[in-house]
């Protein structure tokens, strides 16, 4: 059994980050808030979402899995200003989802959740943790985008440096300690990431939210943030590169 | 097939000197004048030396057509189309479909299609439902299941223009039509109710046919006649166009499917050789993604004048592609042909397509070498990999070209080698 009641910037919150690895997601709703964890179609990277019940206005479940059709989400919140209410109930004979938006009412059929797969979570050890706005990540994207498909992720006691290097021009977003929210780092870090997926989920964080970036040396990335205001938080998981030969 | 006389081919006719300098005309493949002359050198060769050949010299024919229509590009919207008819009556159901052709070689392939006179008549593609009786005919004979008898008048005898395409199966001279009559054709029923159906989307009039066992070349004939779609909707489509039309939507409409199915559990390859072609296809167990890489030799069909092995890919990730391959229309009919085998298995893979052509390969035959090689590929037994290190080991065995020049040029292969997955961390 699932109802809720909650604003629809925090649906759209939820939407945007999960949407830029999968199409289709399995929702854990428990009694206490909401779980997703995903692998994109490659198995390069994963999201890992909890949002607690404070972050909805009414919250009412019992234990269930709700299969959802991305993409009809996003149709939903597109009907809907900011600071909207949205209401949504499970239709358990009928196997939908009931939403309501104002005086619109949509009833979505559910997707199978039977080969959706609950993706183990690596347990990874990162030496480096570099906060920052997004904002400064997302002007390093857009530098960069257009010059390689690979991007490289550097940090040391000094600071962290993101590095995208082409055939012919290369891009470096230099930020040093002072402009980091937080730096912890003892030694020299490097990893390389592909750009469309850092590029897809780095534009998916809204603007203003501090990251938190977990760096190994040819390690995945992990990228740690609050959503909800602080009622949830989503781990990003991002496989590297590795240049051998 | 017997008893056609057979054309005399000598390989030499058909390649150019060495000009000792690489070429573009492994990209071009005759049809984008990429060297900046009006028309394709290898072309003009091979053409000079068929007109010296004619093999029907009469302005009335009186053949069987296989059935074969062809329907051309050349001043879209106003097309010519018509029979290709040999002269030859009986049974030539096999001169138009390329699903029998496997095994055969380039010499009976040739000999067969030169055979076929091409019938002429300008159209517009779009007002043709009242083009009168030769259009008329024309789609009869694209939609019927057997060799039709046919008699055609020309305003000249057919001049020995032989056309040769990457995508297009060859044919024979062509020449303007006065006047065309047919005798006895049978239409196949399930191709006959999707024409008679002028609610049904073209898209799904191919699905259903093809899930239905219509072979390939049969639903691309009928599809380029115009047979299919929302009766307002119906028009012409270029032979050329409507091969890849069929292979992609086949292939993308398989996918669909395919991308929900459980990946394969090991690395794969499975061999074919054939017409002086080496293929392999390499499954590996991933998600969807795609490649197809050729390697041109020196003196074969594309790479008349290079010193070097040209190669060229194209590939697509599991998301798919939004523009037309560079490869061209082998690489959809080879797409369709590896669902093909996916859907057999219920299972999902990524495919890399190695294809060395070596110089045995003179003259192209069409998209269908491709897709009915890598079907033939696809039935053979494969061999299995733990790892994608002895899979690649494997295929050098059968390749002349190096592993490191293969995944210099392959974008999946590079993807596969540098890219890690969650998986490996857990």
């Amino acid at each position: 059994m699932f109802q809720a009641k909650f604003r629809s910037d925090i649906l759209k919150g939820i939407v945007d980050v999960v949407s830029t690895l999968i199409d289709e997601a399995k929702f854990k709703i428990g009694d206490n808030g909401i779980q997703l964890k995903a692998v994109d179609p490659a198995h390069v990277a994963m999201i890992d979402l909890t949002l607690s019940k404070d972050a909805f206005d009414q919250y009412s479940a019992t234990e269930t899995d709700l299969g959802l059709d991305l993409e009809k989400l996003k149709e939903v919140i597109r009907l809907s200003r900011s600071g909207d209410m949205i209401e949504m109930r499970q239709d358990e004979e009928r196997g939908r989802l009931v939403v309501m938006v104002g005086n619109v009412t949509r009833r979505m059929n559910l997707v199978s959740t039977e080969g959706m797969s609950d993706p183990k979570v690596p347990n990874l050890t990162l030496p480096a943790r570099i906060t920052v706005t997004v904002d400064e990540l997302q002007r390093g994207i857009k530098a960069a985008e257009s010059i390689s498909d690979h991007v490289a992720l550097n940090a040391n006691v000094e600071g962290f440096e993101m590095v995208s290097d082409g055939d012919t021009d290369s891009v470096s977003l230099k930020l040093p300690k002072a402009l980091l929210v937080d730096l912890q780092c003892s030694e020299s870090i490097r990893s390389l990431f592909p750009m469309d997926y850092f590029s897809t989920i780095i534009k998916a964080i809204p603007s203003g939210t501090n990251v938190s970036i977990n760096l190994g040396n040819d390690l995945p990335v992990r990228l740690d943030f609050d959503i909800a205001g602080g009622k949830g938080s989503v781990r990003y998981l991002l496989a590297p590169r590795i240049e051998n030969d | 097939m017997q008893g056609f006389a057979p054309l005399p081919l000598d390989p030499q006719t058909f390649t150019t000197s060495n000009k000792g300098r690489s070429s573009l005309c492994h990209i071009c493949k005759g049809s984008k004048n990429l060297c900046g002359k009006d028309r394709c050198p290898l072309m003009v060769k091979f053409y000079s030396y068929t007109k010296t050949k004619r093999l029907i010299d009469t302005q009335d024919l009186h053949g069987s057509s296989p059935p074969g229509v062809f329907v051309g590009r050349y001043g879209y919207p106003k097309v010519d189309i018509g029979p290709l008819v040999p002269p030859d009556l009986g049974d030539t159901l096999i001169m138009d479909t390329p699903e029998q052709w496997m095994g055969k070689s380039m010499d009976e392939i040739v000999d067969f299609r030169f055979r076929l006179v091409r019938g002429k008549h300008l159209v517009d593609v779009k007002d043709f439902q009242n083009g009168g009786r030769i259009v008329d005919f024309t789609r009869e004979l694209a939609l019927s299941v057997n060799s039709v008898d046919v008699e055609a008048r020309f305003s000249k005898k057919p001049s020995g223009r032989i056309v040769l395409d990457d995508n297009i199966q060859p044919f024979g001279p062509s020449a303007k039509l006065e006047k065309l009559s047919i005798t006895n054709p049978k239409y196949d029923h399930k191709v006959e109710k999707a024409y008679y159906d002028t609610d049904l989307k073209a898209a799904e009039a191919v699905k259903g046919l093809y899930k239905n066992e219509v072979l390939i070349s049969r639903i691309q004939k009928a599809f380029s006649v115009g047979a299919f779609g929302i009766e307002q909707n119906r028009r012409l489509v270029p032979t050329r166009w409507s091969i890849t039309a069929v292979d992609d939507l086949l292939g993308k409409d398989l996918l669909r499917s395919t991308k929900t199915f459980p990946l394969i559990n090991e690395f794969r390859v499975y061999d074919w050789d054939q017409l002086d072609n080496r293929w392999s296809v390499m499954l590996t167990p991933t998600s969807w993604r795609y490649e197809l890489i050729e390697a041109w030799y020196p003196n074969t069909v594309w790479n008349p004048a290079g010193r070097q092995v040209e190669i060229i890919s194209s590939h697509e990730f599991f998301d798919g592609r939004k523009d037309y391959a560079e490869i061209g229309g082998c690489y959809y009919a080879a797409r369709l042909a590896v669902n093909e085998l996916l859907q057999r298995e219920r299972r999902q893979s990524g495919a890399v397509i190695f294809r060395e052509a070596h110089p045995g390969y003179l003259l192209p035959v069409g998209v269908w070498n491709v897709r009915e090689n890598v079907r033939m590929a696809l039935t053979q037994r494969p061999r299995k990999f733990n790892t994608l290190d002895q899979a690649m080991a494997y295929v050098q065995t059968r390749m002349d070209i190096p592993i490191s020049t293969w995944t210099y040029h392959s974008e999946v292969l590079k993807d596969l080698k540098h890219q890690r997955r969650i998986d490996d961390y857990v």
